[in-house]
Protein backbone atom coordinates (compact mmCIF):
# COMPACT_ATOMS: atom_id res chain seq x y z
CA UNK A 1 0.00 0.00 0.00
CA UNK A 2 2.86 2.25 0.58
CA UNK A 3 3.38 3.79 -2.52
CA UNK A 4 0.06 4.21 -3.28
CA UNK A 5 -0.39 7.27 -0.63
CA UNK A 6 1.72 10.34 -0.85
CA UNK A 7 5.67 10.03 -0.09
CA UNK A 8 6.05 10.67 4.02
CA UNK A 9 9.23 12.16 3.56
CA UNK A 10 8.00 15.22 1.79
CA UNK A 11 10.87 14.86 -0.92
CA UNK A 12 10.13 15.26 -4.57
CA UNK A 13 10.07 11.88 -6.07
CA UNK A 14 8.97 10.14 -9.24
CA UNK A 15 6.57 7.44 -9.40
CA UNK A 16 7.67 4.63 -12.08
CA UNK A 17 4.47 2.38 -13.51
CA UNK A 18 6.55 -0.67 -16.02
CA UNK A 19 5.22 -3.66 -17.64
CA UNK A 20 6.93 -5.56 -20.55
CA UNK A 21 5.97 -8.80 -22.47
CA UNK A 22 2.31 -8.25 -22.44
CA UNK A 23 1.76 -9.79 -25.53
CA UNK A 24 -1.34 -8.73 -26.79
CA UNK A 25 -3.32 -10.63 -29.62
CA UNK A 26 -6.28 -9.41 -32.10
CA UNK A 27 -8.21 -10.87 -29.45
CA UNK A 28 -6.78 -9.15 -26.22
CA UNK A 29 -8.59 -5.74 -27.01
CA UNK A 30 -9.78 -3.97 -23.30
CA UNK A 31 -7.29 -6.72 -21.23
CA UNK A 32 -5.10 -4.18 -19.76
CA UNK A 33 -7.29 -0.61 -19.78
CA UNK A 34 -8.76 -1.36 -16.50
CA UNK A 35 -5.47 -1.06 -14.73
CA UNK A 36 -4.30 1.35 -16.89
CA UNK A 37 -7.31 3.57 -15.94
CA UNK A 38 -5.53 3.85 -12.01
CA UNK A 39 -2.28 5.00 -13.48
CA UNK A 40 -3.23 9.02 -13.40
CA UNK A 41 -3.80 8.42 -9.48
CA UNK A 42 -0.40 6.42 -8.74
CA UNK A 43 1.92 6.81 -11.67
CA UNK A 44 4.36 10.07 -13.51
CA UNK A 45 4.82 7.82 -16.10
CA UNK A 46 4.53 4.19 -17.92
CA UNK A 47 7.50 2.32 -19.25
CA UNK A 48 6.15 -0.57 -21.32
CA UNK A 49 9.48 -2.88 -21.70
CA UNK A 50 8.89 -4.35 -25.32
CA UNK A 51 6.92 -7.76 -26.30
CA UNK A 52 3.53 -5.04 -26.17
CA UNK A 53 2.43 -7.77 -29.56
CA UNK A 54 2.43 -11.56 -29.85
CA UNK A 55 3.77 -11.55 -34.02
CA UNK A 56 4.33 -7.89 -34.40
CA UNK A 57 1.94 -6.62 -36.73
CA UNK A 58 0.30 -3.43 -37.33
CA UNK A 59 -3.26 -4.43 -36.18
CA UNK A 60 -1.66 -6.17 -32.92
CA UNK A 61 -0.15 -3.05 -32.36
CA UNK A 62 -3.56 -1.05 -33.05
CA UNK A 63 -4.90 -2.93 -29.67
CA UNK A 64 -1.53 -2.24 -27.63
CA UNK A 65 -2.35 1.44 -28.74
CA UNK A 66 -6.03 1.43 -27.87
CA UNK A 67 -4.74 -0.32 -24.18
CA UNK A 68 -2.67 2.96 -23.45
CA UNK A 69 -4.61 5.78 -25.82
CA UNK A 70 -5.30 9.06 -23.45
CA UNK A 71 -4.25 7.30 -20.48
CA UNK A 72 -3.53 10.28 -18.31
CA UNK A 73 0.32 10.02 -17.65
CA UNK A 74 3.27 9.71 -20.50
CA UNK A 75 3.81 6.35 -22.18
CA UNK A 76 7.65 5.41 -23.16
CA UNK A 77 8.27 2.15 -25.33
CA UNK A 78 10.75 0.09 -26.82
CA UNK A 79 10.20 -2.75 -28.87
CA UNK A 80 10.54 -6.46 -28.22
CA UNK A 81 11.63 -9.15 -30.63
CA UNK A 82 7.90 -10.49 -31.00
CA UNK A 83 7.40 -6.98 -32.32
CA UNK A 84 9.87 -7.40 -34.90
CA UNK A 85 8.17 -10.93 -36.05
CA UNK A 86 6.20 -9.79 -38.82
CA UNK A 87 8.83 -8.00 -40.17
CA UNK A 88 6.87 -4.97 -40.15
CA UNK A 89 8.36 -2.48 -36.95
CA UNK A 90 8.58 0.13 -38.17
CA UNK A 91 4.42 -0.42 -38.75
CA UNK A 92 3.94 -1.14 -35.12
CA UNK A 93 6.32 2.05 -34.29
CA UNK A 94 3.78 4.51 -36.23
CA UNK A 95 1.11 3.03 -34.88
CA UNK A 96 2.14 3.37 -31.24
CA UNK A 97 3.53 6.77 -32.14
CA UNK A 98 0.19 7.64 -33.41
CA UNK A 99 -1.78 7.12 -29.98
CA UNK A 100 0.70 9.32 -28.07
CA UNK A 101 3.54 6.03 -27.07
CA UNK A 102 7.14 7.38 -27.17
CA UNK A 103 8.78 5.01 -28.90
CA UNK A 104 12.87 4.74 -28.40
CA UNK A 105 14.99 2.70 -30.28
CA UNK A 106 18.73 4.00 -29.31
CA UNK A 107 16.81 7.11 -28.29
CA UNK A 108 16.43 9.50 -25.29
CA UNK A 109 13.29 11.26 -24.13
CA UNK A 110 13.09 13.91 -21.26
CA UNK A 111 9.76 14.71 -19.29
CA UNK A 112 9.01 16.92 -16.39
CA UNK A 113 7.79 15.86 -13.09
CA UNK A 114 7.43 18.21 -9.84
CA UNK A 115 10.09 20.69 -11.48
CA UNK A 116 12.17 17.93 -12.57
CA UNK A 117 13.84 16.72 -15.47
CA UNK A 118 13.48 12.74 -16.21
CA UNK A 119 15.10 10.74 -18.24
CA UNK A 120 14.14 7.51 -20.54
CA UNK A 121 16.73 6.28 -22.58
CA UNK A 122 15.65 3.12 -24.42
CA UNK A 123 16.82 0.43 -27.24
CA UNK A 124 15.81 -2.68 -27.72
CA UNK A 125 18.64 -4.63 -27.20
CA UNK A 126 19.85 -8.01 -28.18
CA UNK A 127 20.90 -11.85 -26.94
CA UNK A 128 24.82 -12.57 -26.73
CA UNK A 129 25.23 -13.73 -23.09
CA UNK A 130 27.03 -12.54 -20.41
CA UNK A 131 30.62 -11.95 -19.30
CA UNK A 132 32.52 -15.68 -19.07
CA UNK A 133 29.87 -17.27 -21.11
CA UNK A 134 29.12 -15.07 -24.43
CA UNK A 135 29.18 -15.27 -28.02
CA UNK A 136 32.44 -13.52 -29.74
CA UNK A 137 32.77 -11.42 -32.71
CA UNK A 138 34.78 -14.27 -34.81
CA UNK A 139 34.21 -16.82 -37.56
CA UNK A 140 31.56 -16.73 -40.07
CA UNK A 141 29.65 -13.42 -40.95
CA UNK A 142 26.66 -14.68 -39.63
CA UNK A 143 28.13 -14.85 -35.84
CA UNK A 144 29.98 -11.44 -36.47
CA UNK A 145 26.82 -9.83 -37.64
CA UNK A 146 25.06 -11.63 -34.40
CA UNK A 147 27.65 -10.34 -32.22
CA UNK A 148 27.67 -7.17 -33.64
CA UNK A 149 23.76 -6.51 -33.27
CA UNK A 150 24.69 -6.22 -29.66
CA UNK A 151 27.41 -4.48 -29.55
CA UNK A 152 25.53 -1.34 -32.27
CA UNK A 153 22.24 -1.75 -30.08
CA UNK A 154 24.46 -1.40 -26.26
CA UNK A 155 26.28 1.66 -28.54
CA UNK A 156 22.97 3.40 -28.94
CA UNK A 157 22.32 2.59 -25.47
CA UNK A 158 24.89 4.17 -24.54
CA UNK A 159 24.76 7.29 -26.70
CA UNK A 160 21.17 8.03 -25.53
CA UNK A 161 22.52 7.78 -21.52
CA UNK A 162 24.63 10.23 -22.64
CA UNK A 163 21.71 12.47 -24.09
CA UNK A 164 20.09 12.47 -20.29
CA UNK A 165 23.26 13.40 -18.58
CA UNK A 166 23.81 16.36 -20.97
CA UNK A 167 19.99 17.25 -20.09
CA UNK A 168 20.92 17.04 -16.27
CA UNK A 169 17.83 14.59 -16.17
CA UNK A 170 17.81 14.08 -11.99
CA UNK A 171 16.67 10.46 -12.62
CA UNK A 172 17.74 8.59 -15.87
CA UNK A 173 16.18 5.04 -16.71
CA UNK A 174 17.59 2.40 -18.88
CA UNK A 175 14.94 0.93 -20.97
CA UNK A 176 15.51 -2.28 -22.60
CA UNK A 177 13.77 -5.16 -23.80
CA UNK A 178 16.70 -7.87 -23.63
CA UNK A 179 18.35 -7.73 -20.06
CA UNK A 180 21.46 -6.53 -19.38
CA UNK A 181 22.15 -8.82 -16.21
CA UNK A 182 22.35 -12.33 -15.93
CA UNK A 183 20.25 -11.63 -12.23
CA UNK A 184 17.32 -11.38 -13.38
CA UNK A 185 17.26 -14.07 -15.29
CA UNK A 186 17.12 -16.81 -12.14
CA UNK A 187 14.74 -19.41 -12.57
CA UNK A 188 15.19 -19.66 -16.65
CA UNK A 189 17.34 -22.61 -17.97
CA UNK A 190 20.61 -21.61 -17.46
CA UNK A 191 21.64 -23.01 -20.93
CA UNK A 192 19.34 -20.14 -22.72
CA UNK A 193 20.84 -17.02 -20.67
CA UNK A 194 22.77 -16.19 -23.95
CA UNK A 195 19.51 -15.65 -25.65
CA UNK A 196 18.12 -13.56 -22.83
CA UNK A 197 20.22 -10.77 -23.07
CA UNK A 198 23.82 -9.20 -23.04
CA UNK A 199 26.07 -7.61 -20.68
CA UNK A 200 27.32 -5.15 -23.39
CA UNK A 201 24.23 -3.37 -22.50
CA UNK A 202 25.04 -3.23 -18.71
CA UNK A 203 28.81 -2.43 -19.71
CA UNK A 204 26.36 1.17 -21.37
CA UNK A 205 24.62 1.28 -18.31
CA UNK A 206 27.60 1.37 -15.80
CA UNK A 207 29.37 3.56 -18.38
CA UNK A 208 27.80 6.19 -18.48
CA UNK A 209 25.47 6.21 -15.45
CA UNK A 210 21.67 5.56 -14.61
CA UNK A 211 19.64 4.99 -11.45
CA UNK A 212 17.30 2.10 -12.94
CA UNK A 213 17.13 -0.26 -15.97
CA UNK A 214 14.11 -2.00 -16.64
CA UNK A 215 13.71 -4.82 -18.90
CA UNK A 216 11.63 -7.86 -19.95
CA UNK A 217 12.10 -10.68 -22.23
CA UNK A 218 12.53 -13.39 -19.46
CA UNK A 219 9.14 -14.52 -18.48
CA UNK A 220 10.51 -17.29 -15.56
CA UNK A 221 13.06 -14.74 -14.27
CA UNK A 222 12.96 -12.95 -11.20
CA UNK A 223 12.39 -8.91 -10.35
CA UNK A 224 15.34 -7.60 -8.90
CA UNK A 225 19.12 -7.65 -10.25
CA UNK A 226 21.73 -4.88 -10.36
CA UNK A 227 24.77 -4.64 -12.71
CA UNK A 228 28.46 -4.70 -11.77
CA UNK A 229 28.72 -1.11 -11.39
CA UNK A 230 25.54 -0.72 -9.07
CA UNK A 231 22.63 0.49 -10.82
CA UNK A 232 19.23 -1.46 -9.90
CA UNK A 233 17.63 -3.68 -12.96
CA UNK A 234 13.90 -4.50 -12.22
CA UNK A 235 12.35 -7.33 -14.90
CA UNK A 236 9.02 -5.92 -15.42
CA UNK A 237 7.93 -9.21 -17.53
CA UNK A 238 4.27 -9.60 -16.71
CA UNK A 239 4.72 -12.54 -15.72
CA UNK A 240 7.17 -11.96 -13.31
CA UNK A 241 5.35 -9.33 -11.62
CA UNK A 242 2.17 -10.90 -11.97
CA UNK A 243 0.05 -7.52 -12.74
CA UNK A 244 -0.84 -5.08 -15.30
CA UNK A 245 2.38 -3.13 -14.10
CA UNK A 246 4.88 -2.39 -11.31
CA UNK A 247 5.32 0.78 -9.62
CA UNK A 248 8.71 2.03 -8.42
CA UNK A 249 9.35 5.46 -6.27
CA UNK A 250 12.40 7.04 -6.98
CA UNK A 251 13.47 10.42 -5.23
CA UNK A 252 14.27 13.62 -7.65
CA UNK A 253 16.76 14.86 -5.42
CA UNK A 254 19.10 12.10 -4.74
CA UNK A 255 21.95 13.64 -7.58
CA UNK A 256 23.36 16.68 -8.34
CA UNK A 257 21.85 17.43 -11.34
CA UNK A 258 23.38 19.98 -13.68
CA UNK A 259 23.25 20.06 -17.18
CA UNK A 260 27.02 18.71 -18.38
CA UNK A 261 28.90 19.32 -21.73
CA UNK A 262 26.88 16.66 -24.89
CA UNK A 263 29.90 13.93 -25.89
CA UNK A 264 29.35 11.60 -27.27
CA UNK A 265 30.18 7.89 -24.98
CA UNK A 266 33.99 7.10 -25.81
CA UNK A 267 34.32 3.43 -27.22
CA UNK A 268 34.93 0.52 -25.10
CA UNK A 269 38.37 -0.09 -25.71
CA UNK A 270 39.29 3.50 -24.86
CA UNK A 271 37.09 3.62 -21.86
CA UNK A 272 39.55 0.99 -20.06
CA UNK A 273 42.87 3.30 -21.58
CA UNK A 274 43.27 0.68 -24.11
CA UNK A 275 44.02 1.55 -27.92
CA UNK B 1 -3.17 -49.43 -33.05
CA UNK B 2 -2.09 -46.26 -30.86
CA UNK B 3 -0.42 -43.45 -32.81
CA UNK B 4 2.37 -43.12 -29.74
CA UNK B 5 5.74 -42.64 -31.17
CA UNK B 6 8.60 -44.52 -30.56
CA UNK B 7 10.35 -43.52 -27.27
CA UNK B 8 13.40 -42.25 -29.30
CA UNK B 9 11.20 -39.73 -31.35
CA UNK B 10 9.26 -38.30 -27.96
CA UNK B 11 12.61 -36.26 -26.93
CA UNK B 12 12.40 -34.99 -31.13
CA UNK B 13 8.55 -34.80 -31.12
CA UNK B 14 8.67 -32.27 -27.67
CA UNK B 15 11.75 -30.40 -29.45
CA UNK B 16 8.79 -29.72 -32.52
CA UNK B 17 6.14 -28.98 -29.89
CA UNK B 18 8.57 -26.12 -28.55
CA UNK B 19 9.55 -24.84 -31.92
CA UNK B 20 6.11 -25.03 -32.88
CA UNK B 21 5.00 -22.75 -30.07
CA UNK B 22 7.80 -20.35 -31.19
CA UNK B 23 7.15 -20.37 -34.69
CA UNK B 24 3.83 -21.55 -35.73
CA UNK B 25 1.93 -18.83 -34.92
CA UNK B 26 1.62 -18.95 -31.18
CA UNK B 27 4.81 -17.17 -30.47
CA UNK B 28 4.61 -17.86 -26.82
CA UNK B 29 8.32 -18.38 -25.97
CA UNK B 30 7.49 -17.95 -22.45
CA UNK B 31 5.78 -21.39 -22.55
CA UNK B 32 8.11 -24.31 -21.01
CA UNK B 33 7.94 -28.01 -21.99
CA UNK B 34 9.47 -30.25 -20.12
CA UNK B 35 9.61 -34.41 -20.03
CA UNK B 36 7.45 -35.41 -16.55
CA UNK B 37 7.16 -39.26 -15.69
CA UNK B 38 5.63 -40.69 -18.75
CA UNK B 39 4.28 -37.28 -19.99
CA UNK B 40 4.73 -33.96 -20.87
CA UNK B 41 3.86 -31.10 -18.39
CA UNK B 42 3.87 -27.68 -20.09
CA UNK B 43 3.99 -24.52 -17.96
CA UNK B 44 4.07 -20.75 -18.10
CA UNK B 45 1.79 -17.68 -18.11
CA UNK B 46 -0.15 -16.48 -21.37
CA UNK B 47 -2.10 -13.20 -21.43
CA UNK B 48 -5.72 -15.30 -22.07
CA UNK B 49 -7.64 -18.24 -21.73
CA UNK B 50 -8.74 -19.01 -25.58
CA UNK B 51 -4.18 -18.95 -25.56
CA UNK B 52 -4.21 -21.89 -23.09
CA UNK B 53 -6.30 -23.64 -25.39
CA UNK B 54 -4.39 -23.09 -28.78
CA UNK B 55 -1.55 -24.48 -26.84
CA UNK B 56 -3.00 -27.92 -25.35
CA UNK B 57 -4.31 -28.17 -28.70
CA UNK B 58 -1.19 -27.76 -30.02
CA UNK B 59 0.62 -29.88 -28.02
CA UNK B 60 -1.46 -32.85 -28.25
CA UNK B 61 -1.73 -32.69 -31.77
CA UNK B 62 2.35 -32.76 -32.06
CA UNK B 63 2.37 -35.62 -28.80
CA UNK B 64 0.00 -38.01 -29.83
CA UNK B 65 -0.53 -40.97 -27.49
CA UNK B 66 1.55 -38.92 -24.72
CA UNK B 67 -0.53 -37.60 -21.34
CA UNK B 68 0.04 -33.85 -21.94
CA UNK B 69 -1.38 -32.15 -18.24
CA UNK B 70 -0.69 -28.21 -18.30
CA UNK B 71 -0.45 -25.67 -15.33
CA UNK B 72 0.00 -22.58 -17.78
CA UNK B 73 -1.37 -19.40 -15.59
CA UNK B 74 -2.69 -16.38 -16.99
CA UNK B 75 -0.78 -13.08 -16.36
CA UNK B 76 -2.06 -11.16 -13.47
CA UNK B 77 -3.56 -8.19 -14.91
CA UNK B 78 -4.84 -6.27 -12.20
CA UNK B 79 -3.52 -2.70 -11.01
CA UNK B 80 -1.05 -3.49 -7.94
CA UNK B 81 -1.84 -2.78 -4.54
CA UNK B 82 2.27 -1.92 -3.73
CA UNK B 83 5.13 -0.85 -5.10
CA UNK B 84 8.77 -0.11 -4.72
CA UNK B 85 10.77 2.51 -3.24
CA UNK B 86 14.66 3.00 -4.57
CA UNK B 87 16.06 5.59 -2.39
Amino acid sequence: MTLLGPDRTGRPVVRVAAVGDIHLGEDCAGLLRPAFETLPGCADLLLLAGDLTRHGTAAEARVVAAEVASIGVPVVAVLGNHDHHADEPEEVVRVLRDAGVRVLEGESTVLPVAGHKVGVAGVKGFCGGFVGRSAGEFGEPEMKAFVRTARRSADRLAGALAELEAHGCAVRIALTHFSPVPDTLAGEPPEIYPFLGSYLLAEAIDAQGADLAVHGHAHLGTEHGMTAGGVRVRNVAQPVIDHAFALYRLPLDGRSAHPSEASAPAPVPARYGLG
Amino acid sequence: MTDRPEPYEEEYRIALLRERLARGGQAELGVRVERRGGGVLLTGTVPNATRREEILDLARDTLPGLTVRTEVALAGRDAPDHGEELP
